[in-house]
């Protein structure tokens, strides 16, 4: 058990090291990571292994009777996927034993991830530690490391600032969207234009209860079609105006020259809902929105640089949390390092 | 013996006044360290003034053998206590954040207020109501209606700071924490509604005494109420009206609960004046 032990290791890359045209070059889809996977457990030497296998990495879990096996490892990736081994080890990083518990506590608690403290990575984590004890690559030590991994990324949440503040336009959107509304089921969006970050903005609207959602372009094939994407419906651009008073978000990315929303307009919608706020968000630029709708009662006008602003301060908040979060996943890192020690110890007895 | 429950009802008010302290600082101070306080320790460090005050009024009451609303301590005190209960049935109803720990805030004002100035708990006359139930129920009633216009005061406090923060972009600390604008401002509404309707009913009620006695009631105070019962009535109209909403409705709100604050010391003095005048006792020995 004790050699056990000392061949714990994790073998990767990941965006922190290697570019993206290099990390293209690895990526895996889910079928050849679970491939990856039984070929590695299968190796003579590996005692239990897991694959993660994400967008900003790919990294190796493995539990061999020596170290000695991250090399073969890495030539099995390089081989499989075409690589050239000088490349991989250029860019590729190992950590042992504790260092490797220390790195997958991290990892679960975003800590290593490109936007500190994103909670996705978790749930790619959960998901990857299921598809390997379910194709039996993982054994009673990883079991043990990735369930606790879960539970030490939970109390890292709870007990600092790495996941607060929301870091995506769309999500400060939706977060300030529920200071303005509260529950956002009843509400009802408009999305004026096509532009990439409005859809994303819809998107993470929707992806908090929003049904009612409209979509009104200048061309109205584009409306359509996003309309279509998102499953909501489409509206006549030349009738958007008339209908404002009907909305309680809109948001704005048109490419339109000139400003499209004017204070009168604006003044002239919510007269016809005094008591009910209106939210504009304008990603357009130039500027969808004149900026003089801000002194509207009850109308909150954000711009892009607003929520950019917002997105990077929370993300600046997050980092500043990185060293609190460090120290308590030390902490669980060594607990659970010595209860395998005492484990093996037990064993040998 | 009387002394004993002086000493007795008084302190019970003072450890009261410290639990609603207590509860103030401890939503303060989490504020302050921009986290979220816990809502089950706000809950029931309030839970605990409230129980406390209870019984200290409890005391006051039955020393006095009728509801303890005879001077501006025991006015200040029912307040706060009535303030406590409709948190407890708006709190959990509607869960919105933070308003414990801003009735916390206003309820330690209102009974630190109260002890501040030892003039407010002077001794009168007893049988205040002149055994009229009718009176008594019409004194209760209205000071409950204070209450609601109290917590009234409070969500529109918390709406235009939430409001100032969204237009002023602002997103971190308290703001984070506040309810959004639109509940905010669905509560502030009901709540006028009904501390319209309480009042309306408590005026309705010491209507009966004043078409009798109409010699007895002091003009001052008679006055007074029926102002601030016109105020929060037009406030009530033009709401409903969609004619006074959001800020201006917060502001209103806000302004109206300070000039009912503001009268009751007027209203109070003028009615131990004209007792005096009229050569009524003034005073009774504790």
């Amino acid at each position: 058990m004790s050699e056990v032990l000392e061949s714990l290791f994790v073998l990767g890359t990941s965006h922190h090291a290697t570019p993206l045209e290099v990390r293209e070059r690895f990526a895996l889809t889910e079928a050849q990571a679970s491939d990856l996977q039984k070929q590695l457990h299968s190796l003579e030497g590996i005692r239990e292994c897991l694959v993660l296998n994400t967008c900003n990495r790919l990294e190796i879990y493995c539990l061999a009777d020596s170290i000695e096996r991250a090399k073969e490892i890495s030539s099995l990736i390089c081989d499989k996927q075409n690589v050239p081994s000088e490349l991989y080890q250029q860019f590729a990083y190992s950590h042992n034993n504790l260092e490797a518990l220390q790195h997958l506590l991290e990892v679960s608690a975003g800590l290593d991830s490109q936007m500190v403290g994103e909670t996705e990575i978790l749930g790619q984590l959960k998901q990857a530690y299921v598809t390997a004890r379910e194709a039996h690559c993982t054994g009673k030590v990883l079991n043990r490391l990735f369930e606790k991994s879960f539970q030490a990324a939970k109390v890292t949440r709870t007990q600092t600032g790495i996941t607060r503040g929301k870091i995506s336009i769309g999500n400060v959107t939706v977060d300030l969207a529920s200071r303005i509304f509260g529950k956002l089921g009843n509400s009802r969006v408009l999305l004026l234009g096509s532009g990439e970050v409005g859809e994303k903005t819809a998107q993470a609207l929707k992806s908090r209860g929003i049904g009612d959602i409209s979509v009104s372009s200048r061309t109205f094939e584009n409306a359509d079609t996003l309309a279509n994407n998102l499953g909501v419906t489409a509206i006549d651009f030349d009738s958007f105006v008339d209908q404002l008073e009907h909305f309680d978000i809109i948001i704005c990315s048109t490419a339109a020259p000139d400003a499209l929303i004017s204070k009168e307009v604006i003044t002239r919608a919510m007269n016809q809902r005094p008591e009910r706020p209106c939210f504009l968000i304008d990603l357009a630029m130039p500027r969808d929105v004149d900026p003089s709708v801000e002194e509207v009662e009850n109308v909150y006008l954000y711009n892009l640089d607003d929520l950019s602003n917002i997105a990077n301060e929370n993300l600046e908040a997050r980092k500043a949390e990185i060293d609190k979060a460090r120290e308590i996943l030390k902490k669980h890192a060594w607990n659970l390092w010595l209860q395998l020690r005492r484990r093996e110890l037990m064993l040998k007895a | 013996m009387f002394n004993e429950i002086i000493m007795t009802d008084r302190t019970t008010f003072a450890i009261a006044a410290a639990i609603y302290g207590g509860a103030f600082l401890f939503g303060l101070i989490s504020l302050l360290m921009r986290r979220a306080y816990s809502r089950t320790i706000m809950f029931a460090l309030l839970c605990g003034g409230f129980l406390i005050q209870t019984i200290a009024l409890n005391l006051r009451g039955a020393e006095i053998k009728a509801c303890p609303l005879g001077n501006p301590f025991e006015i200040a005190q029912f307040l706060a206590w009535s303030l406590v209960l409709l948190f407890f049935i708006i709190g959990p109803a509607f869960r919105l954040r933070l308003l414990g720990g801003f009735t916390a805030g206003l309820a330690t004002l209102l009974v630190a207020g109260s002890f501040a100035l030892p003039s407010w708990d002077a001794p009168y006359p007893p049988g205040i109501f002149g055994d009229n139930h009718w009176i008594e129920l019409h004194a209760a009633l209205a000071i409950f209606s204070y209450g609601f216009f109290a917590i009234l005061s409070l969500v529109s406090a918390m709406f235009l700071i939430q409001q100032h923060g969204l237009k002023k972009k602002q997103f971190k600390g308290v703001y984070q924490h506040l309810p959004s604008v639109q509940q905010l401002d669905l509560m502030a509404r009901r709540l006028l509604i009904t501390g319209v309707i309480v009042l309306t009913a408590s005026l309705a009620f010491g209507a009966v005494f004043w078409i009798n006695n109409f010699e007895l009631v002091p003009v001052f105070k008679l006055t007074a109420t029926c102002l601030i019962w016109l105020g929060y009535l037009t406030v009530f109209i033009l709401r409903i009206q969609k004619k006074l909403v959001t800020r201006r409705h917060a502001i209103a709100t806000i302004a109206l609960f300070i000039l009912a604050m503001a009268s009751l010391w007027p209203v109070q003095s003028a009615r131990d004046t004209e007792a005096l005048t009229e050569g009524l006792p003034t005073q009774v020995e504790r």
